[in-house]
């Protein structure tokens, strides 16, 4: 047996470590038991993907069934649509509605009036406080033949139409809605970011010459650049996990063209016909390739800039 | 540089937490499956305990049981609870039903209710839990998947025969009396697996149907149409005189219209399975009758006669269509919605009046053939027990009363001398109820003291229909909407087996979803009506002819009970 100084065994160095940040570790505490019990324990769940569950027979229970379930997904006349819509409306999101709350935060920085900034920051953040359900009624509403989308088209000259049920209109009726929802929330994090680049930067480049457009692409993108990557990795590795929410709200028969997607299909198969297993081998599918997206995106990162998630 | 990067990476962990928190909820299917617990030992373990003392029950006389019992464990009661009761009540235990029902009883009761709306998903996951209430009131013939007997195979819910012969004297009788129902009630296998919801009166089973404007019809000089050529021309004079943007309106979301439209029926079929006069079991959406029914409405729609926005219709915008004079006609019931409607647009439209009108036919002066009228048994709001149920005879006797005198009178007229007088041996409803005090609607003020004007486990009574349809219309609606031969074509209440359940259900989950959609595009005109035969192509390659098969086996063995 070597003998080792005590003092740098794992053992000594924890405690020491324990003792000096005690509360720093009481504090990340309630995050980690978070994920823990939401986020890992509800993973043995997952293998009922592989298997005939009855809820009576429980998880262990219930007999094996190998990919029966992953084939009939992959065999299912859906299957194509499905991931077509899926990763087109979280493109589109994503193309759209990632540099918004950017651009959004760029805007409000320039703005020198404080009174007119905090209005409208305040006026764009209100929307994300709104209940999913009510902005998806008042979209149902607004987009009737009757309602104030139509009262508008009409007013210049457009022909009235019931708007959501033109599958060709969903997507930029669920992006734009979106955008509109969440674009002041997002900036927040972009303004914090702004806020920490160095004011003397500003100075020095506008003693240099730099006009408000040259400082802003060679000192504030810049200095807000890895906080831009890392919320794109992040929505990068959420590509494929559109939540069902806001689709079952908003669809119907005649938009499943272009709106039926892989979580509202789950939901429909799933809770409604109660077909648990199917439903999780096609959310387990859409997890291994969102856990995919994100690792070939935090490489690239990598590869190309500085910063990535690991 | 390193300080900033883990200011960030603590930004993006935190923000992490709050995104994942929303949006993992996408694949929440994979989450429920961990909470399932042995519950299958536990409770075959009571039922045995249980069924032993079934037997020393039988044993002493039975005839000494009375109402109420004596004190002993509060049951769990799980039911969906209507709007009618929700709009004043939160929990059906603090309506005079719920109170009167435990004191009558002596069964101390406590009611859990799913969100409304939300019955199935609720379901769902009380299921995958594995915690049952004792009772569960839902439509176990239909909604559970695999049916009944899977049901009872998964241990879920107790078959019933045994308990029925030892403590429900009441139901044994009625069931006597009626082979018929007797039939409906039991799986293939003979089970018996819940307390049902039986409609007493063939009045009672054609609720839903088409309705018109009879003072703007007066006005125009029309009869109500009984051809679709008729409704053509009155649908296109409310447009063109009455000014109406969506002369013909209805609840397109709601699926129970969806199956009931009188419009397919006129044409000879049926949006899915429905029993053809040669004894098998059809599927209308792909027979030629129903592509005539597209071609119609497809018309209708680019000629504006249909609500332009169908498809996301909604009861409170139809309701503000059809009393605000947007809309002209309509479907639906003769309470909730002639009804409510009528005195919603009286006091602005004094002479609103509101008519039935039959199914319509493709030629005048014939009777449609089908139609939408209800099994007496639909399986809808009955109660089973469930394994988790420990006190069984207690269970037992609660839901027996129901379908006992007493009882029967207490679920369809509520308390005697507070809801109902009898007048001449005819239980007439008071004042409180018909003409409530604290300006509740009737159906509001009914459904605090009554299950009889919606649904539950007794047998519904004619005589509350009689009194709760106050109009003149209203109390035409059973005959006017009764003339039809639906009655034969509907489908009993069969059952496939556990094993052929599941394929059905695969196959039918991909056929309804095309279905659904490709009749919205033949209506909105987006697929031309001609590719009526390539809709029929995709529908059988999705495997319509083994569905098919599997529905007439169940119906062999439902004839064969």
């Amino acid at each position: 047996m070597k003998e080792k100084n005590p003092r740098n065994s794992f053992g000594y160095r924890m405690k020491r470590d324990w003792i000096r940040n005690r509360s720093l570790y009481i504090l990340v505490l309630p995050v980690l038991l978070f994920y823990i019990l939401f986020h890992y324990k509800p993973m043995y769940g997952a293998i009922i993907a592989f298997k005939d569950y009855t809820p009576t027979l429980g998880v262990s229970g219930s007999p094996w069934v190998g990919l029966e379930n992953f084939i009939r997904f992959f065999k299912s006349v859906y299957f194509g649509r499905l991931i077509k819509n899926t990763i087109l409306l979280s493109v589109y999101s994503l193309a759209f509605g990632f540099p918004a709350p950017i651009i959004l935060a760029l805007l409000l920085n320039e703005v020198r009036n404080k009174h007119f900034k905090n209005v409208t920051q305040t006026i764009t953040y209100l929307p994300h406080f709104i209940s999913l359900i009510v902005v998806t009624g008042m979209l149902t509403d607004f987009s009737m033949t009757s309602g104030l989308f139509n009262d508008m088209i009409a007013f210049f000259g457009g022909e009235r139409s019931p708007l959501l049920q033109n599958p060709k209109l969903y997507r930029t009726m669920y992006v734009a809605s979106g955008i509109w929802q969440q674009v002041g929330w997002g900036s927040i994090i972009y303004l914090s970011a702004l806020a920490g680049v160095d004011q003397q930067l500003y100075e020095a480049a506008s003693i240099d010459g730099a006009g408000k457009w040259k400082q802003l692409l060679n000192v504030t993108l810049p200095g807000i650049a890895p906080t831009i990557i890392i919320m794109l990795i992040m929505r990068v590795g959420q590509l494929m996990s559109m939540g069902y929410e806001k689709t079952i709200l908003l669809y119907n028969p005649s938009t499943y063209d272009t709106a039926d997607i892989i979580s509202s299909y789950i939901y429909r198969v799933g809770l409604m016909e109660q077909d648990w297993s199917y439903s999780t081998a096609v959310g387990l599918f859409n997890s291994v390739i969102n856990f995919c997206l994100l690792i070939v995106t935090n490489k690239i990162s990598r590869k190309f800039s500085e910063t990535s998630l690991w | 540089m390193r300080k900033r990067t883990y200011a960030l990476l603590m930004a993006a962990a935190m923000a992490a937490t709050t995104v994942t928190g929303c949006g993992s909820s996408g694949n929440g299917g994979s989450g429920n499956g961990g909470l399932g617990s042995p519950a299958g030992e536990t409770t075959t373990a009571a039922a045995a305990q249980a069924s032993e003392g079934n037997k020393e029950g039988a044993a002493t006389a039975p005839a000494e049981f009375s109402y109420p019992m004596a004190a002993g464990d509060k049951l769990q009661y799980w039911c969906d609870l209507t709007t009618t009761v929700s709009a004043n009540y939160s929990n059906l235990g603090e309506t005079p039903f719920g109170q009167g029902w435990q004191k009558n009883t002596g069964v101390e009761i406590e009611f859990l209710h799913p969100p409304t709306g939300q019955m199935k998903e609720q379901f769902s996951l009380i299921l995958a839990d594995g915690n049952l209430p004792d009772l569960m009131e839902y439509n176990w013939t239909v909604d559970y998947p695999g049916g009944p007997e899977k049901a009872i195979k998964d241990n879920v819910i107790m078959p019933l025969n045994d308990i029925f012969a030892q403590y429900c004297p009441n139901i044994t009788k009625y069931l006597e009396e009626n082979p018929d129902i007797d039939r409906m009630i039991k799986t293939d296998e003979g089970h018996y697996y819940v307390f049902p919801f039986i409609r007493g009166d063939e009045n009672l089973m054609n609720t839903i149907g088409l309705m018109l404007r009879k003072d703007w019809l007066d006005e125009l000089g029309m009869e109500v149409p009984t051809t679709i050529d008729e409704w053509h021309d009155v649908l296109t004079a409310f447009k063109d005189k009455k000014g109406c943007i969506a002369p013909y309106s209805f609840e397109y979301t709601n699926g129970q219209y969806l199956g009931a439209d009188p419009f397919v029926a006129a044409f000879g079929v049926n949006r899915s399975f429905y029993l053809g006069s040669d004894g098998t079991v059809h599927f209308g959406a792909t027979e030629p009758g129903f592509k005539d029914y597209l071609a119609t409405m497809n018309q209708w729609y680019s000629e504006g006669l249909i609500d332009p926005d169908l498809a996301t219709l909604k009861n409170d915008q139809v309701s503000a269509k059809i009393t605000n004079g947007q809309a002209g006609a309509s479907m639906g019931q003769a309470g909730s919605r002639m009804g409510t409607w009528t005195t919603a647009a009286r006091s602005t439209t004094p002479e609103f009046t509101l008519v039935p009108a039959p199914v319509p036919t493709l030629e005048k002066g014939g009777q449609a053939e089908m139609g939408y009228i209800e099994n007496p048994f639909s399986g809808r709001a009955s109660v089973a027990v469930t394994t988790s149920c420990k006190d069984i005879e207690r269970a037992a006797r609660l839901m027996d009363w129901a379908y006992g005198e007493e009882g029967h009178m207490f679920f369809n007229f509520g308390i005697e001398g507070e809801s109902y007088t009898m007048v001449d041996g005819y239980p007439t409803y008071t004042e409180a109820i018909l003409n409530n005090p604290d300006g509740l609607p009737v159906s509001q003020a009914m459904s605090a003291y009554i299950r009889g004007n919606y649904n539950g486990p007794f047998v519904q009574d004619i005589r509350y229909l009689e009194q709760y349809y106050t109009m003149e219309e209203q109390r035409q609606t059973p005959i006017v909407w009764g003339q039809c031969n639906g009655a034969a074509h509907t489908m009993p209440p069969i059952t496939p087996t556990s094993d052929e359940s599941k394929e059905f259900s695969t196959i039918m989950n991909e056929i309804n979803t095309y279905r659904d959609e490709m009749i919205l595009k033949f209506i909105f005109g987006t697929e031309s009506v001609d590719n009526f035969d390539t809709y029929v192509k995709n529908i059988e390659n999705m495997g319509l002819a083994r569905a098919l098969e599997i529905q007439n086996a169940a119906l062999d063995r439902y004839n064969a009970r």
